[in-house]
């Protein structure tokens, strides 16, 4: 058979041709890789509302246009914010453009260019707030504070020795602000522009203060790049296109032109030195608040899933099936979902819980679902005769089930449970996502401020050990001892 | 003294007992025979209150049971139930607890009777059968025939006025044994009434002193042993005799 390509593989052959043709172009002009989190990330780099698969912002358009400047094509890279630095340095982009702010514990880390941008922070508070006046006021009054995680007023309050809580994105921290989760938000004026100076229900408290700058992060190792990105903000800078995409976005300012000047502009740098005996004290806290989080959220499911098995397997049609949609809904979703569910839902219909007990409540819910099965598994392979020996004993239905009843399905129970009790452990994890302070939100965020992954990372492993082994080991002593019971190897008397 | 009257009860829509009735006097020991399935559990199930019954009632000892009654939790109901004890076919000891916990739960949790009370009255059912070394093993350690003695002990402990036994005989090591039938025997002499259901006419033959035949969901025909067996009145018993003697 000879060689006839028929239209549809020519099509296909000259497609191929194209996209190595646009690959080679794409070759000749070399990339820059930016990475930024667009997620709650206006007016920095968001998706565009009116093109959702793009994205906008003045970093974005920054970004454009230093590339542009420097003869590269600018190719965005998502990212996650809280790990950026670690990004940075895994290569995944050759620079960091995201309101990136020179730190001390960030110099040890990444280079930082000349400040395309100055930026100061601004306080929120909701409208009726009169106690607050400014950020030292919050101190004074022992007011815990919102801000971003990992940014350069995250460090401002905890060098300050301020009680902070912190937020992944700007969004959360104003709607629980706005609920009344918390009591004031710190944030860049950029941000708070955005998304809080809008909102009819909260003010600002005060006047912006601590002016910081905002740079590019490069590599260590790119000195050369360095350079050039300096070269290019300085042009940026001195014809204009900086403060005509600043102006777009309703943020210049006067003082943005001293950055026009050669002389090195003067901004505070914000350092976080991590301090191990401090840090050891905000794991123990954090774990603390772990074990909290696991003894709330099982006692709510071990009580809670009596009623639901009870009802799944004895109710009438209604209650039976009702308790079955529940049981069905909380293992069929995942727990993460449920968790935000009820901490941005439920404030909707008037219920305003704090992140730690939304998390209890979450948990405990979900894991009543687990425990119900468990239960009926049990109750179910108790043999229906030893309620009828019981009954023709005389026992009543109350003292059957105390004594003769419970106590073998407990010990059919007891396994499953000290499983689902290690996993619930392991899920207080998911409270990371509520804002609440627990364990591997504490791994997050000092592992991400100090770059110490490793280290913390062994010291947060064995925190979670020194918790799930002590249990796994009384559970097995539990076990064995109801098996050794009975198999009767208890000697003589013991039974009194 | 057991009376019972008219009485009918299905299961799970199938009539097993249709129009019983009969009486039995104090200190006896009735055997009661036929094929299975044909309701000889369901009988003893009604007798100790486990099973609700349509219509008709049961007398034990002075309290009745009426068909009502059976079907409802009511203060009746557990009055009858202690009126009687009954020894399943597969005993259903409680697996988590030892012997001697077996038989003094019921004293103590519905009698009131003290631990040390309770436990001395357990002490000297288990010596009477000999078994009193294995008052702190549990239920798993025993043989079958160990087993059923604890059974028996536990039901009888509760001082019931009739004991019930279901097919005592597909136990393990069953009571053939002198001590448990002396046992028994001397439980029906203080004037009790003991039932006993059993497939194998040779085992209840020179023990009960009384025999009824059941044939499909009905009491064909109740008589004292020798009677029975010497001169059935019914052809049915007489095809059962002559079978059952076959195997």
């Amino acid at each position: 058979m000879n060689f006839n390509p028929r239209p549809a593989t020519k099509k296909l052959l000259i497609l191929l041709v194209l996209l190595v043709c646009d690959a080679l172009v794409a070759g000749a002009v070399p990339r820059l890789r930016w990475g930024a989190d667009p997620s709650g990330g206006a007016p920095y780099v968001f998706s565009d509302p009116s093109h959702p698969e793009s994205y906008t912002g003045f970093d974005h358009e920054f970004a454009e246009a230093l590339a542009r400047q420097m003869g590269m094509n600018a190719e965005f890279m998502p990212t996650d914010w809280e790990s950026i630095v670690a990004s940075l340095q895994r290569k995944e982009f050759d620079v960091i453009i995201n309101g990136f702010e020179p730190t001390e514990d960030r110099a040890r880390e990444v280079l930082f260019s000349k400040p395309y941008y100055l930026f100061q922070l601004q306080l929120t508070v909701r409208k009726g707030e009169s106690r607050i006046r400014s950020i030292e006021d919050c101190k004074r009054l022992g007011i815990a504070v919102g801000t971003l995680v990992n940014c350069s007023s995250s460090r401002m309050l905890d060098a300050g020795g301020y009680q902070s809580v912190g937020y992944q994105d700007p969004v959360g921290a104003y709607k629980d602000l706005e609920i009344g989760r918390i009591n004031a938000v710190v944030m860049d004026v950029a941000a708070e522009m955005f998304y809080a100076r809008k909102n009819s229900s909260l003010r600002q408290a005060g006047k912006p203060f601590n002016t910081g700058a905002y740079v590019v992060g490069i590599r260590k190792e790119d000195k050369a790049l360095l350079t050039r990105v300096n070269a290019a903000i300085d042009s940026l800078a001195n014809n204009g296109t900086t403060e005509k995409i600043f102006r777009k976005w309703d943020l210049w300012n006067e003082e943005q032109l001293t950055l026009r000047t050669e002389r090195p502009v003067k901004y505070e740098v914000t350092s976080a030195m991590f301090n191990w005996s401090e840090g050891l004290i905000k794991l123990s806290k954090a774990a603390g608040v772990t074990v909290l989080l696991a003894f709330g959220a099982m006692v709510i499911a071990v009580v809670l899933g009596v009623p639901l098995a009870l009802g799944q397997s004895n109710g009438n049609r209604l209650v039976s099936s009702l308790c079955t949609v529940y049981i069905e809904f909380f293992r069929g979703t995942p727990v993460l979902v449920q968790l935000l569910f009820l901490y941005f839902g439920l404030p909707v219909v008037g219920i305003t819980l704090p992140g730690w007990l939304t998390a209890i409540v979450g948990l405990g819910l979900n894991y009543a679902a687990y425990e119900s099965q468990v239960y009926r598994t049990a109750f179910q392979s108790v043999p229906s005769r030893q309620w009828h020996v019981a009954y023709s004993l005389g026992m009543r239905p109350v003292q059957a089930f105390r004594r003769i009843i419970f106590p073998q399905a407990f010990r059919i129970a007891l396994p499953p449970m000290t499983n689902d009790f290690v996993a619930l452990f392991k899920d207080t994890s998911t409270a990371f996502a509520i804002a609440v302070w627990e364990l591997a939100t504490a791994y997050r965020e000092l592992a991400n401020a100090t770059q110490s992954y490793l280290g913390i990372g062994v010291v947060v492993c064995c925190y979670y050990l020194a918790m799930s082994l002590p249990l796994a080991h009384l559970a097995h002593r539990l076990e064995q001892r109801l098996q050794r019971k009975s198999a009767g190897i208890l000697s003589s008397g013991s039974d009194k | 003294m057991i009376t019972i009257k008219n009485l009918s009860a299905s299961v799970e829509g199938t009539r097993l007992l249709n129009n019983i009735s009969m009486e039995l006097e104090s200190g006896r020991i009735l055997g009661i025979i036929g094929p299975s399935g044909n309701g000889k559990t369901t009988i003893l199930m009604c007798l100790c209150g486990l099973l609700p019954f349509e219509s008709g009632s049961i007398t034990i000892d002075g309290q009745t049971l009426l068909a009502k009654e059976s079907k409802t939790i009511s203060e009746t109901l557990w009055a009858f139930r202690k009126k009687s004890g009954i020894v399943f076919q597969h005993l259903h000891l409680f697996p988590h607890l030892t012997v001697l916990s077996n038989i003094i739960e019921a004293p103590i949790q519905v009698s009131r009777k003290t631990r040390t009370e309770a436990e001395r009255e357990a002490m000297l059912l288990l010596e009477k059968l000999g078994i009193d070394q294995y008052r702190n093993k549990f239920p798993e350690e025993l043989s079958g025939g160990e087993q059923q003695r604890v059974a028996i002990l536990r039901a009888l402990a509760m001082n019931p006025r009739v004991l019930m036994l279901d097919e005592p005989t597909s136990a393990l090591d069953p009571i053939r044994s002198g001590d448990v039938r002396q046992l028994l025997q001397e439980f029906a002499a203080e004037g009790h009434t003991v039932v006993i259901v059993s497939h194998s006419v040779r085992f209840l033959k020179g023990f009960v002193d009384h025999l009824a035949f059941m044939g499909k969901s009905e009491l064909i025909e109740i008589n004292t042993t020798k009677e029975l067996l010497e001169h059935p009145k019914d052809e049915r018993t007489r095809e059962y005799l002559r079978f059952s003697e076959l195997s």
